[in-house]
């Protein structure tokens, strides 16, 4: 694969991109995407998201990790040893030349790997840092360390999570995947453009410092205003707000419910039918409803049962009533919306199966969004950019290679 | 006060509900200037007319969801529906960079306010259009409120409880994913205008920005032919991985998350019991993973006896991530939280100060901070209609008569 494109308003940006599983991964490959250049620096052993799979067939490949695979599209990269003086220097030569630097090493392992927020401004004045940690740069847990599980109990989305649980034993629940991570590295991303549009006016750079704890305490409905508008603790048990809202039971799968507009509830009730029940007290509007929403659900079951799913998901949209399939994996990736609209896109990663990844998040009308080139394997841009964009001479960067330090 | 870094741009905001003032929020956080286009003639947006009111007293510039989510932004009245009232829209977009809106697809249009038209008010004008399913494809009328977009998109089949159903994620997720998403778009379509001197259209899918982060999940099923499994706080290698019960009242729990052997053994010796590090059952990764059941009833007899704090302090003093479950409450009392500047408590016109959620980042040359509580209904139409389009006050008090301003 050739030199990267530095045409363009986005192919002349260059980043670099310094860190660990899913977060600053995510939020470089935002960027990536739409054609920054960015170079990803991994430790000698690889990043450790290289490890965690999905793999194929469930062997472990550092190769071959889909996460990883996800994550590092559009990305070339850099295998540097930052914990030696040598890499760090090199490290360095690298910054001078970035637009933007993005990485998630926690405040306390800062400085050994050269990554020390308070010798940027005076070393590279026009640099931006995007700095992601999980409870920030300053304050009394600065120096804590966290995880994806820790960021979805510390925001305070674990706790809240399932919702509605009647089941005081069981624990809050993390979301699926690495939610908080991506929430994180989302925020790196759109901060490294604010950062980068204020630069153009003024030649300064600057350093940002993403809170993933604050990420997430900052997307939590209007819980924090429960307590703090009306005194109220919230949780994960309880009861629903309104009704009909439920997960239930068709003839070939699960489909979600939920009626929050009288109207709503009005044409679905017509749709069942009419049935008498409908009529009780017990459902006269949304808010009872919720309170009455076992018996609700207990009433429907033998109506939703006859139904596929598709075919219930498609009828009710009809008649705007907001219902959706509970969507396997299998089947939103034959989705015939996402497919219409173009959405999946065919990926080859050499030494894997062609797969589907995910598309852009938002359809550009300007701004070109696309996969162009694959995950770096580990250390497969090394010697192009240290040698080819830096300067370093054939017999400098096999020094460089027996001492491990590339 | 310091620049900012959004300085001098300036957005002409449709949005309601959550997923779009999310994304106006960043703008706003980041010092754009975010004009709300609302009405009382209509409906009010909805997070003005659902709790929680403050003190429970029910009033459209007392809700705690509105106020959270449209801080520091600037609001207007105009009946969209008076001739009249659109022709000063098309004058306020002449002095706008940016429109948002997330109406359903294609309301914008029959609304008059269609990218096509507002271009040719303002020909470099960037337009972002939020909507559910997109605006094309076969579903892009269906209504997808966000717990909608989560069955659809995958969260609630992924989710669960070790062996239990499809569970929901407590949150309406895709909303704040799909603002922070649509910022980023923005700030992506801001660096290409800086560029080129060129404007664009952004069509953003609620439901492809959340596929944007299940990817891990879909490359599960592509890579091995097997649906995701839930599994509850449980990691796919790490163990121990969960969130366990300690001491207190019936609801307060701790997480803790170990990576490596390390890491374990400092578990084992905060635990009291250095002896387990031999034990055979957990010596590896692999071995605890095989013996998780046994591995979390250890850990939970240890925490169930003391406090979540405590267990967390200590655990965090020998390098094990751990921290509280906090509820909303527990955020809002939260001391680092209150250091780091991010509870934020601005007096607000009806309801004096409240905690609310501030900003999750720190930027070192261009400190953000929220400049005003949300707006009260109208609050600034007279000074937008002045300051930006020259009206009198005669010619303002004339236009309420007409119920153009209204």
């Amino acid at each position: 694969m050739g030199a990267q494109d530095t045409e363009g308003p986005f192919g002349r940006i260059k980043v670099v991109e310094c860190g660990w599983g899913v977060s600053a991964a995510y939020g470089a490959k935002l960027l990536a995407d739409l054609g920054v250049n960015v170079i990803k620096l991994e430790p000698p052993g690889g990043d450790p998201a290289r490890q965690w799979g999905p793999f194929p067939d469930g062997v472990p490949n550092p190769e071959k990790s889909g996460l990883f695979v996800y994550l590092n599209t559009n990305k070339r990269g850099v295998v540097l040893d930052l914990k030696r003086s040598e890499g760090r220097k090199l490290l360095g030569r690298l910054l001078e030349r970035a637009d933007i630097l993005i990485h998630n090493i926690l405040p306390p392992d800062r400085e050994q790997y050269g990554l020390l927020t308070s010798t940027f401004k005076a070393a590279y004045p026009q640099l931006i840092v995007v700095s992601i940690s999980m409870f920030g740069d300053s304050g009394p847990r600065a120096h804590w360390r966290g995880s994806e599980l820790i960021a979805s109990n510390a925001g305070g989305w674990a706790f809240l999570s399932p919702g509605a649980s009647s089941h005081p034993e069981l624990a809050p629940l993390k979301a699926f995947g690495h939610q908080c991570d991506f929430q994180a590295g989302v925020h790196a991303a759109f901060l490294a453009l604010a950062a980068y549009h204020y630069r153009a006016s003024t030649g300064k750079g600057q350093h940002i410092d993403v809170s993933e704890q604050e990420c997430i305490a900052a997307m939590l409905e209007m819980n924090l205003m429960h307590y703090s508008y009306g005194g109220r603790e919230t949780s994960r048990l309880g009861q629903r707000a309104l009704g009909p809202w439920f997960i239930g039971d068709c003839a070939d799968g699960r489909i979600f419910l939920v009626c929050i507009e009288e109207d709503q509830w009005q044409r679905l009730v017509e749709f069942m039918g009419n049935p008498e029940w409908a009529h009780e007290p017990l459902f006269r509007d949304r808010v009872v409803r919720g309170q009455n929403l076992d018996a609700l659900k207990a009433l429907m079951t033998d109506w939703l049962a006859q139904w596929k799913v598709m075919d219930l998901y498609k009828e009710a949209q009809r008649r705007r009533i907001p219902v959706a399939p509970v969507h396997a994996m299998s089947r939103l990736l034959e989705n015939e919306q996402l497919r219409e609209r173009g959405y999946f896109v065919e990926f080859h990663q050499s030494g894997m199966n062609q797969i589907k990844l995910p598309g852009p998040p938002s359809q550009y009308g300007c701004a070109a969004w696309a996969l162009k080139r694959p995950a770096p394997h580990l250390g497969e841009h090394t010697e192009e950019v240290l040698c080819r964009e830096l300067g370093l001479s054939t017999t400098q960067f096999d020094a460089l290679r027996k001492a491990g330090i590339v | 006060m310091g620049d900012r870094p959004l300085d001098g741009i300036r957005v002409l905001d449709f949005t309601w509900a959550w997923a779009g003032p999310f994304a106006t929020l960043q703008l706003a956080h980041l010092g754009a200037e975010v004009i709300r286009v609302e009405t009382t003639m209509h409906r009010l947006c909805v997070t003005r007319a659902i709790p929680p009111f403050a003190d429970n007293v029910v009033g459209a510039n007392r809700a705690g969801y509105f106020n959270q989510y449209n801080q520091g932004k600037r609001s207007i009245t105009l009946n969209l529906r008076s001739p009249r009232a659109l022709e000063m829209i098309y004058e306020l977009v002449k002095h706008c960079d940016i429109v948002a809106e997330n109406f359903g697809a294609g309301v914008s249009e029959r609304l008059g306010i269609g990218y096509p038209k507002l271009r040719e008010c303002r020909p470099d004008i960037i337009m972002i259009s939020i909507s559910a399913y997109g605006q094309t494809g076969p579903a892009r009328r269906f209504i997808g409120y966000g717990p909608v977009v989560s069955a659809f998109s995958g969260f609630f089949s992924t989710t669960g409880y070790v062996g239990s159903e499809e569970q929901e994620i407590g949150i309406s997720y895709p909303d704040p994913n799909a603002g922070a998403h649509g910022a980023f778009a923005l700030l992506a379509a801001l660096t290409y205008r800086d560029a080129t001197g060129e404007g664009q259209y952004i069509d953003l899918s609620m439901v492809e920005t959340a596929v944007c982060v299940m990817g891990e999940g879909l490359l599960d099923y592509q890579l091995n032919g097997q649906e995701p499994v839930r599994n509850g706080n449980r990691d796919r290698v790490m163990a121990p991985h969960g969130c366990y019960k300690t001491k207190g009242d019936p609801d307060k729990w701790v997480a803790i998350a170990v990576s490596n052997d390390v890491e374990w053994g400092s578990l084992c010796v905060a635990m009291g019991l250095p002896g387990l590090v031999r034990d055979e059952r957990f010596a590896t990764a692999e071995a605890r993973k095989r013996n998780e059941d046994a591995l979390d009833e250890l850990i939970t007899n240890w925490t169930r006896s003391r406090d979540r704090w405590e267990i967390a302090c200590l655990l965090q003093s020998v390098g094990v991530v751990a921290f509280p479950a906090m509820s909303n409450k527990d955020l809002s009392t939260d001391a680092h939280l209150m250091e780091r500047g991010f509870l934020v408590r601005l007096r607000h016109p009806e309801i004096s100060e409240r905690v609310h959620a501030g900003i999750p980042w720190k930027m070192s040359e261009t400190p953000c901070e929220v400049r005003s509580p949300a707006p009260l209904l109208g609050a600034d139409t007279e000074w937008v209609l002045s300051s930006l389009l020259g009206y009198s006050h005669e010619e303002i008090e004339q236009l309420r008569k007409d119920g153009v301003v209204a």
